[in-house]
């Protein structure tokens, strides 16, 4: 007797809400191994490959590529036991195998309709066989499927369709596109943000990673800016650890975090992937340098896990990597605020009272204003101003520094009183450490 | 990757210069993309086993055959064939003048579609990047592709009791290109490889003997077709022996098992025809998270896609191993990576058998629509019920001229057959038992993917005297 195992779309990454299926591997009537890949689904920021729970047969799928759905929904119902019926491969293709393999091409009922309509079906994401057809026998023609695409304008398509109309090309509204979309939507929408430009002389920063480079070259690392900014950024939110929170309007708290997991916002040519550098207070020039550049190259392969990208307390992101010099940043909620470096470039400034030419970094810090005030803001990028243009300063801060006074901070403790909100009370003289 | 190697860019990156590879290549070039295409044959390699040892040169041997074969049988009504002799030293430059020119046209397409096109073979490294190596060990070229299709077709299956040696154990391209013809041939294999270069070369002066494991020939197509096959096989003089396997070969010995104890066939060669296995096994498929199946197949979905960036067509497929399925295959997955809708959805994907009587299939049996659910109603026409087949060769008087007195179908007969969809009023099958079946089965294609009724075929005017008219006739009978 066969029994049914539903195997639901599981929690793979860390508050994964729903997936996107992106490709089916088995079609119902396939016999299947236990552990077995048999569909990959698109979670917030990666790609997942599921394997089946047990050996039997696809019995039915829950969902067609492109369907997003929540997690816990069936993905796939599995027939056990030896009732299952399965196209056990179809032997040999020669003349010595089995009957040719073209049942598979032929199943299941067809939709009367002709190859353009069908091409056209698919183009407007209309399942044929969901299509009453007008024509003698019930053929689907050309004018069912535009008028079923008239009733149903947003209808998901088959796979990442795209809707020809001349001199426009509609695509539908998915996967990691979707997730930025809604994310920054939300961040828009809820936070209020403020946002503190400054230019910063980068001239010892600029001496200081040339001879780190050289340094920690003989390490195998190749040293950019990145983790020099990661560093001074550890560094300043041990001061002004109320810009290294979240906001829970809903349960009424702010969080404050002890650990200082820095997001690193990663173009892609899919789109924004922001990889999380765990405890980057805890780590060296070198081990920061090595662990973003492993997280950039998977993100750029979406081969990030969910783990990878959760869990971000602070966002740095790296404009200047592409031209850019000021602009304005959009915070990743729940995070409290994003710190935005431009490009390093030379500029005539007073110097002395005399006119000089020196490096320059732009440098642009966003907070949500619900829970840091200007003030604050102004204090956090002063110092981190100052660690840039000072990275001997640098030295200050690091393991050592964090272990004292951290516990002991002012509005350190989770969720509790949001204490003096500002964030300037807890810049206690501890912070100076070592 | 060493390290320090920097790997040159690839846009979209298509591995084999099949029909498939190089549909593909122009496909991705005409939606904007920048194809590199590389092929272990080069330039010259462009056409893959179709155009270079395949198809191409079976079609232009079986022409041969056909006409020597033709012409003796036409002596019976007037045409004097004294000295016809067949220089297949002669035949083998003219096929590969086909050949050159052919490719020569592809080449020029792809030429003016802007393709690259590398020699070597492609071996992929990790998600992404694929070394590119030279036969001869020149140096490789490290790449890193955003895209790939594979395209990289099949190949003959060995048989582990007659290993290959290209000599006196040959496969189906060796056979194609030999320069003189052997007294004695065997065939393994009556699929449809097997079954056509057994006419071929029995048609040519050779003495065949055709060896099937299974009970019949073509074995893998509906029963009907194989008696007119095995008929023309006879009068031919061609043995033909199933359910028996070859077991050892020797001294132009060929051993056999049949059921009815062993057989010694005299066999100068042996060729090897018992299928083909896709080439998935070198490419390094793992290294891109890609597992073939254990027959070799990648599984794909509707948009032939393994996965996001990397699709597969043709022979690594599932389905039958058909240049047509190749190059509809490629259209698909070259929109599909170009972010379009697309799917390889066939409602009939012909079959061709190039055997005398020719026989083509689309669409579904009788039996498979009847297993389907379908209440099916099928049509026969005999092919003497055609002027024009009496007209074509003196000798189907003999084969057919039985039947053309009768109203019956007789079952050696060729024949032209539709299968009904009695409910929807529309054709679902049809199976050709005839001359140019492979010619006509085009028209039960079109009509099978658009759902017309018998009563639009009997409907459309067939010229008369032709084929053609054959299809009309059998809509007739269920319109």
């Amino acid at each position: 007797m066969s029994s049914q195992v539903e195997f639901r779309l599981p929690d793979v990454g860390e508050g994964l809400g729903e997936g996107e299926i992106l490709a089916w591997r088995v079609a119902p009537g396939d016999r299947i191994a236990r552990d077995q890949i048999i569909v990959d689904v698109q979670t917030d920021k990666s790609v997942v490959e599921l394997p089946a729970p047990v050996d039997g047969v696809i019995a039915e799928l829950g969902g067609k590529v492109g369907d997003i759905l929540p997690v816990g929904a069936i993905l796939a119902v599995i027939a056990t036991g030896e009732g299952g019926r399965g196209s056990t491969g179809e032997g040999g293709r020669g003349s010595t195998g089995s009957p040719p393999a073209d049942a598979a091409l032929a199943a299941p009922p067809r939709v009367l309709a002709s190859p353009a309509t069908r091409k056209l079906a698919l183009e407007l994401g209309i399942d044929l066989h969901a299509v009453a057809g007008s024509g003698p026998g019930g053929r689907v023609t050309r004018e069912d499927v535009e008028q079923a695409a008239q009733r149903v304008p947003a209808a998901p398509a088959a796979r990442e369709p795209a809707l020809l109309q001349g001199d426009v090309e509609v695509v539908p509204l998915r996967g990691l596109r979707r997730r930025i979309a809604q994310t920054m939507t939300q961040a828009w929408r809820e936070i209020p943000h403020i946002t503190d430009f400054r230019e910063v002389d980068a001239t010892e920063l600029v001496r200081a990673r040339a001879r780190l480079r050289g340094w920690l070259e003989c390490e195998g690392v190749r040293l950019t800016f990145l983790p020099l900014f990661v560093k001074a950024v550890v560094a300043a939110l041990a001061r002004h650890p109320a810009l290294n929170a979240s906001l829970d309007l809903a349960a009424g708290t702010i969080t404050y975090h002890r650990r200082h997991h820095i997001g690193i916002a990663t173009a892609t040519e899919e789109g924004l992937i922001v990889p999380v550098l765990r405890d980057a207070d805890r780590k060296s020039l070198a081990e920061i340098a090595r662990e973003a550049a492993t997280l950039a190259e998977a993100a750029r392969a979406r081969a990030v896990t969910p783990r990878q990208t959760a869990g971000g307390t602070f966002t740095i992101t790296n404009p200047g990597s592409y031209g850019a010099g000021f602009g304005t940043l959009v915070i990743r909620p729940p995070e409290a605020a994003i710190a935005g470096f431009g490009r390093i470039h030379d500029a005539v400034v007073p110097v002395d009272g005399k006119p000089a030419v020196r490096p320059l970094l732009p440098l642009t810090v966003a907070a949500d204003h619900r829970l840091i005030d200007g003030d604050a803001l102004g204090g956090f990028t002063a110092d981190l101003a100052e660690l840039l243009s000072n990275p001997v300063l640098l030295l200050s801060s690091g393991e050592g520094g964090r272990a004292g006074p951290a516990g002991g901070r002012g509005p350190t403790g989770e969720g509790g009183p949001a204490g003096p909100a500002g964030g300037r009370g807890p810049t206690g003289e501890g912070a100076r450490g070592l | 990757m060493v390290v320090g190697e920097i790997p040159e860019g690839i846009d979209l990156l298509v591995v084999g210069a099949g029909p498939g590879g190089y549909t593909a290549a122009l496909r991705g070039a005409q939606l904007g993309r920048e194809v590199t295409l590389v092929d272990h044959g080069g330039l010259s390699g462009v056409g893959g086993v179709c155009l270079q040892t395949g198809c191409i040169p079976s079609k232009a041997l079986i022409e041969i055959a056909e006409t020597a074969h033709r012409a003796r049988s036409w002596s019976s009504a007037g045409l004097h064939t004294e000295g016809l002799t067949i220089d297949l030293g002669a035949f083998q430059r003219f096929k590969d003048e086909i050949v050159r020119r052919l490719g020569d046209t592809v080449r020029r397409q792809l030429d003016a579609a802007g393709v690259h096109v590398l020699p070597g073979r492609v071996c992929f490294t990790r998600p992404g990047q694929a070394a590119i190596e030279q036969d001869g060990g020149g140096p490789s070229r490290f790449v890193e592709f955003r895209d790939v299709i594979l395209a990289t077709g099949s190949r003959s299956i060995e048989l582990q009791e007659l290993p290959h040696d290209g000599q006196r154990v040959l496969d189906s391209s060796d056979a194609l290109a030999l320069h003189t013809l052997p007294t004695r041939l065997a065939v393994i294999g009556a699929g449809c490889i097997g079954v056509e270069l057994g006419t071929a070369f029995a048609k040519l002066g050779a003495h065949v003997t055709i060896i099937e494991a299974l009970d019949r020939l073509l074995p893998t197509m509906d029963a009907a077709v194989a008696p007119p096959v095995q008929q023309r096989l006879t009068t031919l003089g061609v043995d033909v022996l199933v359910g028996a396997r070859a077991r050892d070969y020797d001294d132009r010995r060929l051993k056999v098992d049949t059921a009815r104890g062993m057989r010694i066939v005299d066999a100068d060669v042996v060729v090897v025809a018992v299928g083909r296995r896709p080439n998935s096994d070198d490419l390094g498929l793992g290294r891109l998270g890609v597992r073939p199946r254990p027959d070799g197949v990648l599984e794909v979905g509707p948009d032939r896609l393994v996965r996001p960036h990397i699709a597969a067509i043709g022979d690594l497929t599932r389905g039958p191993a058909l240049a047509h399925k190749a190059t509809a295959e490629a259209e698909v997955a070259a929109a599909a990576l170009c972010g379009r809708p697309a799917a390889f959805d066939p409602v009939a994907l012909p079959a061709v058998v190039f055997s005398d009587p020719e026989v083509a299939v689309a669409g579904l049996s009788a039996a498979q629509a009847r297993a389907a659910g379908i209440t099916a109603r099928v049509a026969t026409v005999p092919l003497a019920a055609s002027g024009r087949v009496a007209t074509l060769n003196p000798d189907d008087l003999e084969v057919f001229g039985a039947c053309s007195d009768r109203r019956g179908w007789g079952r050696n007969e060729g024949f032209a057959r539709l299968v009904i969809d009695a409910d929807a009023d529309a054709v679902v099958g049809a199976q050709l038992v005839g001359p140019h079946a492979s010619e006509l089965i085009a028209e039960a294609v079109l009509a099978i993917e658009m759902a017309a009724s018998p009563a639009d075929l009997a409907g459309a005017i067939h010229p008369h005297p032709t084929l053609s008219e054959l299809l009309a006739q059998a809509a007739r009978r269920v319109s």
